[in-house]
Order: structure tokens, then C-alpha cells, then sequence
């Protein structure tokens, strides 16, 4: 991957940062919730939950997918 | 009246960057933080809360001198808030308490978005009652909405208001016991278990829970699928939060309580009582309430609150009622609201009331912290703990003395057909549970400002007053 020069990382980082809102600092809104959001809030959202399972399912007749389970955005916070 | 002249930090008060919550005496006063000054100015310049408290949905608050609280630390602005006489946690309320809760905080989010406001959490906690209404007391929640954000107490909604009401609801489980353990709600995953197949049809419990929680263990189980740089940007249009907040605040008010009456539902209308006794134990309570004027009683086993609503027209200033039976509870709501009267009728087991806990075991302080009357009421009570749960009677009357320094006690007799009862179907080891016991136990302690015997089986009205007593 060709590297970004700092600035322009800075400058995701930073739009990351102020999209997330300001709330999210405060209360974890938890990942389902996120999801849920997402499914109820649009057809982009719904992608995103459609890619995850879409994963799932792809796992499932992939034997070498079962490796990491780091538990990753855990809604038990 | 407490003239004390150092602010305290309200225990439960320190999660919020934004500020604080301190007491200084019977005042309250709400801090806030430069930081959370920041969001917090638009809102109060905006009037959003002015309006809200006028119509009896916030809490009011008024900005003050931080020098009236001797200017304390990280304080950028001070406001001053009511004092309520008596604060309440969501797992002492019955069902159609927590769910008028649930309705405010919807509505006072709606109020809030349709002024370009949001709520930066929703937590049961951030409600409590002002008599037998629900009222909105956590002023530092409010912050100017930005444009198409989620709604980031969705998941706290769920666990703390709509899991609890729909376990009572659908599964015709009483969740206060879990909810005081668990305190921050119950989670999604745990309730969407136990709700009947049947009931996971319905839009809002198979969205809100049952694909809440699948969506979690999907996210957590199958970590290399879960795109966090999507989900940090996820937008939910505003007309969906609109919607969702519509959607949620209809659903619940259709919420019922589990059917079936309960044993003591019927209580007033189906008990050993006659009913020249119960007018006598009225104008036994009037009286004491006349005399003493206190300005928070608390009836500790108030059923459905017929001698609560005695004592408040006789001018008790607040009624706080405790029972331990919820259908019980849902009558004395019901009438407290119908009559919008300062009553709050809470659920509470005498053997095992509420304990202080939370962080530091002083977030939420407990029952014997928060109940302290000015009077109070023990009528048809002492026989179900010092029979039916063997709290030896001198332990019990002491107990019930330290809530108030003013009050009523009634005796029931080993010989009156509520004791035979709780005694048809075990041993009578209760020796010491007499009369003699009872009298000279409040003696030791109380003046006895009348005793009136009331009922043929003997039982007696004591009214005891400790106002003399050295502590």
C-alpha cells in the first residue's frame, strides 16, 4: 500500500475523531446497538451488516478462517 | 433543617466530565467544568431547559454565584436545582413506574431534537420522581445534536428501560431483583434468552433485543468481519432517530404489567379488617399527622396506600410508601398519579433492603441511608417480619424507630387471624412475641403518646414520639 503522507492521516484521524461525535467519548453505545443503528438508518448501513455475516457465512467453508477471535469490539464494556 | 456550611459531592456524581452534582445543606447545586461548558452554554442559552422544567419535565435549575457554594473546584459556571425529598432508584419501582420513566426520557429527547438538542446518554438513573410524577434531573445530558449521529444510548435504553419492561411483560418476570444486582440494567443478550418464542415476533422486541443482541455476539465472535472504520462513521438520519424515539415511546406506553392479581391486590377489599377498624386506624393516623406535620413520612408496608393518602390529606407534605408486593405497588402508583399526590409508593423487602452499592459502595446509597422521615407508619407490618421471616421483635421496633423520630406501630396479636395464618403450617417458636415485649420495647426508646386497642383480636395502635431522645 503506498504510504499517506502524515498530514493526510492526521487529517482522517482528526475527521474519525470528530464524526464519532462527541456522546461516543462519553457512553460506549456498544457494537449490536451500532449495527442496529446502521441496519435502521440505511441501505449503506445495511451493507456493513450484510458484510459481517456475509463473512460469517464464507467462514464457514473456510477452514483456515476459525484463527483469531480477539474479541474485538465487545458490547460487554 | 440542615444548616451545614460545607458542600458535599453527591457520591453518585462523578462520571460526567462535564460536571458535578454537590449538596450544601438542604441546597443542591450542579457544576460545571469549562469543558463542559462548552456544549452545555447552547443548550442554556437556548431556554431549552427553562421551558422543560416550566412544564414539569426537568428538574428546574437556576444559575448562580459560584461563590454561594464557596466557589468549588473545576467549577467554571454553578447552577442551583430543587432538592427532592427523597431520591429513588429504577429497581424499587414497580412496572408502570419504570415505564412512565421510560416515556419521560423519550419525550424529553423528542422535546430536545426538535430544538436541535440531543441526550448524551439514557439512563434510568437520569430520572427520578417528584411525588408521583416523573421528572428529568440530570441537566448535564443535554448537548447540541450533531447532524446525523446514532443514538448513543440506544444500548443503554435497552438494558435499563425496555429489557426490564419487557421481561415483566412478555416473560412475567419482575426484574428488580437482577436490576439492583446488575444496577446498570439488564444486558440484551441475557434477556433476549428468556422471552417466549411468541413474543420475538413482535417488531420492537425482535429489533431492540433479539437482533441487538445477535448483532453483538456476531460482532464479538467474528472479530475479523467487524469494519470498526465503518461503524465509527455510522449516521443514522435524523428522521430515523425521530422515528425510532416515536416508534419506542408508543410501543412501551402499550406495555402491560404481568397479569394476574396478586395476594395483596385484593388486600383492602379481602382482609381479616372491620371496617369500623380500618376508619379507626384513619383518624389514628390523621391525628398523628395533624400533630406532628411531618414534612416526609414513610409507610413501611403501605400496600395499596390507603393510610399513605390518609396522611396526606391530613398535610403529611410527602408520602415515601415501601411494599413488597407489586401488585400492591401498581394500585398505590396508580392512585398517586390519578390524584397527582406527593406519593411514591417503592418495592422493598424489610429483610433485605436496598444496600448501598455501585462504585465504592456509595453511588447509590441504600435504604437505611435515605429513609429518614419525619414520621412514620408500621400498620399491619410487624407480624410478617417477626413471624415470617423470624426478625426478633425488639430488632424490628428498633429498626422502624430509627426511620423517624415521630409514629405509628401497630401490634397484631399471636391470636388475630392474619398471625394464625402465617403460623397454620409451621412451629410456633415465637415466644417472646407479645404484647409485653412490643410496649416495653418502645418504652425503653419512645414516649408512648397513646395506645389504642382497635380490633377485637387486640390489635393495637401505638404511637411513640422520640423527639425527647438524646442521639
Amino acid at each position: 500500500m503506498k504510504r499517506l503522507p502524515i498530514f493526510a492521516i492526521s487529517l482522517i484521524a482528526v475527521t474519525l475523531v470528530f464524526q464519532t461525535g462527541p456522546a461516543q467519548a462519553y457512553l460506549d453505545p456498544g457494537t449490536g446497538s451500532i449495527l442496529l443503528q446502521m441496519l435502521l438508518g440505511g441501505v449503506a448501513g445495511g451493507l456493513v451488516v450484510f458484510k459481517l455475516y456475509w463473512t460469517r457465512i464464507k467462514g464457514w467453508f473456510s477452514p483456515a478462517a476459525k484463527s483469531s477471535d480477539d474479541g474485538q469490539g465487545s458490547g460487554d464494556t | 433543617m440542615n444548616t451545614a456550611t460545607k458542600t458535599e459531592t453527591d457520591p453518585g456524581s462523578f462520571r460526567d466530565p462535564a460536571g458535578q452534582v454537590l449538596h450544601l445543606g438542604n441546597r443542591v447545586f450542579r457544576t460545571v467544568t469549562d469543558h463542559g461548558w462548552n456544549g452545555f452554554s447552547m443548550v442554556w442559552d437556548s431556554g431549552l431547559i427553562a421551558d422543560m422544567s416550566a412544564d414539569g419535565l426537568v428538574l428546574s435549575l437556576q444559575q448562580v454565584d459560584p461563590d454561594v457554594a464557596g466557589n468549588p473546584p473545576n467549577t467554571a459556571h454553578l447552577f442551583e436545582t430543587e432538592k427532592l425529598p427523597f431520591v429513588s432508584w429504577p429497581f424499587e419501582w414497580s412496572f408502570s413506574m419504570l415505564k412512565s420513566a421510560a416515556c419521560l426520557h423519550l419525550d424529553v429527547h423528542l422535546k430536545a431534537l426538535a430544538r436541535d438538542f440531543t441526550l448524551s446518554d439514557a439512563s434510568a438513573y437520569n430520572v427520578q420522581f417528584r411525588g408521583s410524577r416523573p421528572v428529568f434531573v440530570d441537566h448535564l445530558s443535554f448537548r447540541p445534536y450533531v447532524d446525523g449521529e446514532i443514538w448513543a444510548g440506544h444500548r443503554q435504553f435497552c438494558e435499563q428501560f425496555i429489557n426490564p419492561l419487557v421481561l415483566a411483560a412478555k416473560a412475567g418476570v419482575m426484574p428488580n431483583a437482577w436490576y439492583r444486582g446488575a444496577q446498570e440494567g439488564l444486558p440484551t443478550a441475557d434477556v433476549s434468552r428468556l422471552i417466549p418464542l411468541r413474543h420475538k415476533f413482535s417488531w420492537s422486541v425482535f429489533m431492540h433485543i433479539v437482533m441487538q443482541a445477535r448483532l453483538d455476539r456476531a460482532a464479538v465472535s467474528g472479530s475479523e468481519a467487524v469494519d470498526t472504520g465503518a461503524m465509527s462513521k455510522a449516521r443514522l438520519p435524523k428522521t430515523s432517530l425521530v422515528n425510532m424515539l416515536k416508534g419506542l415511546r408508543s410501543w412501551i406506553a402499550g406495555l402491560q404489567p404481568p397479569p394476574g392479581a396478586t395476594v395483596w391486590q385484593d388486600y383492602a377489599g379481602n382482609n381479616s379488617y372491620a371496617s369500623s377498624e380500618a376508619s379507626e386506624k384513619l383518624r389514628l393516623v390523621g391525628e398523628m399527622v395533624a400533630d406532628v406535620e411531618p414534612g416526609l413520612l414513610l409507610d413501611v408496608g403501605c400496600n395499596s396506600g390507603d393510610y399513605s393518602l390518609a396522611a396526606l390529606e391530613a398535610g403529611a407534605g410527602q408520602v415515601v410508601g415501601f411494599d413488597v408486593d407489586f401488585g400492591a405497588l401498581e394500585t398505590a402508583f396508580a392512585r398517586g398519579q390519578a390524584r397527582d399526590l406527593n406519593f411514591l409508593p417503592l418495592h422493598f423487602d424489610a429483610a433485605n433492603p436496598s444496600p448501598d452499592q455501585g462504585w465504592a459502595q456509595g453511588e447509590r446509597a441504600g435504604f437505611a441511608v435515605r429513609a429518614k422521615g419525619d414520621a412514620v407508619l408500621a400498620l399491619a407490618f410487624i407480624h410478617h417480619l417477626a413471624i415470617g421471616k423470624n426478625i426478633p421483635l425488639p430488632r424490628l421496633l428498633n429498626w422502624l424507630m430509627d426511620r423517624a423520630p415521630e409514629g405509628i406501630i401497630e401490634f397484631v396479636p399471636k391470636e388475630d387471624p392474619m398471625v394464625q395464618r402465617l403460623l397454620a403450617l409451621r412451629e410456633d417458636i415465637f415466644d417472646s412475641y407479645s404484647f409485653e415485649t412490643f410496649i416495653t420495647m418502645i418504652r425503653a426508646r419512645a414516649e408512648i403518646v397513646n395506645d389504642v386497642q382497635i380490633s377485637e383480636s387486640g390489635r393495637r395502635l401505638v404511637r411513640f414520639s422520640r423527639r425527647q431522645e438524646a442521639d
